[in-house]
């Protein structure tokens, strides 16, 4: 009976200890985007000024709390977050599809709130991501 | 046999309206033509604080008792209409406010202002034995109405103006029931998130609607200069102005302070959005 019960302990122990640690790690698990929104391109030029203007403010606004001034998962509002932010300077964020940062950006997931009410205007949801574009590297 | 080809139609380029004239619906004491989108809750909290003319003894009005709050709830029903109430200290004030910007500028041009029609209706709340003698609960109502026209001239300015009626029910023997009013207001955005904002609002004197003779303690136009900053879910207002009222009734009626050094105090408006 007392060996069950330590090993009953011991192995709750282990599974709580396990949780414990996984909290210290950084959450960078992949998104799982739809196939609609994988298809999508960005309709806006890349060099586009309108947009490039709407967008930066845009992204002032809404984002630049948490992401930073470049989007380097480095503002204010960073340090209470538990997720990867990531960093939209490299060039692994770059390479992803247009309808991914789209995805990413509006749909969000967990910590990354949805954005589809409050930035309506799809022209508006392009400007910004024509903007990410502008702060590779 | 040939199928018929239809000539492609050029796609029609909707005009949409400009993007964010003003940072929130409330420019200091005035109505913006702002109003959030369909199924956006806002909480407005509002307090101005006692006169600075006492310095550093009361942290220049900070601490000063007699301040004014009201906090308030708007909901947009649709893109453009909101409805509201609030609650403030001053006269114990519950209101009930609505706002209807039926059109919006457009980016390009082809209306090239906002119409904004806004009302509310308040309620006095203190006890009956301020109304007087012959107390009747219409005693406490009083009544603002505002027709505001305004631009976005360009991505740093943007202009107001409005005409405004206030009546209330009850008043004093030697005041008239009735005001009408004149209002001003601008933004100058010097960065992505923050302005600087003015507002002026004029009670007129217009013998000719007057009840009486001549004016007794004719309400003063209230003046705010501020700054505002705003984010994706807040917009912070702070600024000085002279009225102590929130409500714009009781400033375009009853504000006595003028904008001078004894009479001036900070305030500051603070809205919160939530999307449903």
């Amino acid at each position: 009976m007392r060996k069950i019960k330590l090993s009953v302990a011991l192995g709750s122990l282990l599974v709580l200890m396990s949780f414990v640690l996984m909290s210290f790690t950084q959450d960078k698990k992949p998104w799982d985007v739809p196939a609609k929104y994988q298809s999508m391109k960005n309709p806006q030029a890349a060099d586009d000024a309108e947009m490039l203007k709407v967008g930066k403010m845009a992204y002032s606004r809404h984002c630049k709390s948490c992401h930073g001034n470049i989007g380097q998962g480095n503002g204010p509002k960073a340090r209470s977050i538990e997720a990867d932010l990531g960093d939209f300077t490299t060039a692994e964020f770059q390479a992803q599809k247009d309808g991914v940062i789209y995805y990413q950006s509006f749909v969000g997931r967990d910590e990354m709130p949805n954005f589809e009410k409050k930035i309506i205007d799809d022209e508006d949801r392009w400007a910004i991501v024509t903007y990410l574009r502008t702060l590779k590297k | 046999m040939y199928a018929q080809e239809e000539e492609a139609q050029p796609e029609k380029k909707v005009d949409k309206p400009v993007r964010s004239p003003w940072e929130s619906g409330t420019l200091v004491n005035h109505q913006t033509s702002v109003t959030q989108y369909k199924n956006t809750l806002e909480m407005v909290i509002s307090h101005r604080f006692g006169t600075i003319d006492n310095g550093i003894s009361d942290v220049f009005g900070i601490m000063a008792p007699g301040a004014n709050i009201r906090i308030g709830f708007n909901y947009s029903i649709l893109d453009n209409v909101s409805v509201g109430f609030g609650t403030n200290s001053q006269k114990q004030y519950q209101d009930f406010q609505a706002k209807y910007t039926p059109f919006q500028q457009t980016r390009e041009n082809t209306i090239p202002v906002s119409l904004t029609v806004y009302g509310n209706a308040a309620i006095d709340g203190r006890p009956d034995e301020v109304f007087g003698i012959n107390y009747a609960f219409a005693d406490r109502m009083s009544y603002f109405t505002e027709v505001i026209v305004g631009r976005k001239v360009n991505d740093w300015l943007s202009v107001q103006a409005s005409a405004n009626f206030t009546h209330y029910n009850a008043v004093d023997s030697i005041m008239d029931n009735d005001k009408l009013g004149i209002g001003f207001g601008g933004r100058v955005k010097f960065s992505p998130q923050s302005s600087l904002t003015l507002e002026v609002g004029v009670p007129l004197e217009i013998s000719s609607l007057s009840q009486h003779t001549s004016f007794t303690n004719h309400p003063k136009p209230h003046f705010s200069i501020g700054y505002e900053v705003s984010t994706s879910t807040h917009a912070f207002q702070i600024f000085l102005t002279n009225g102590l009222g929130i409500l714009p009734q009781e400033l375009y009626m009853y504000n006595l302070s003028e904008f001078d050094s004894k009479s001036i105090r900070f305030g500051f408006n603070i809205t919160r959005l939530w999307n449903f």
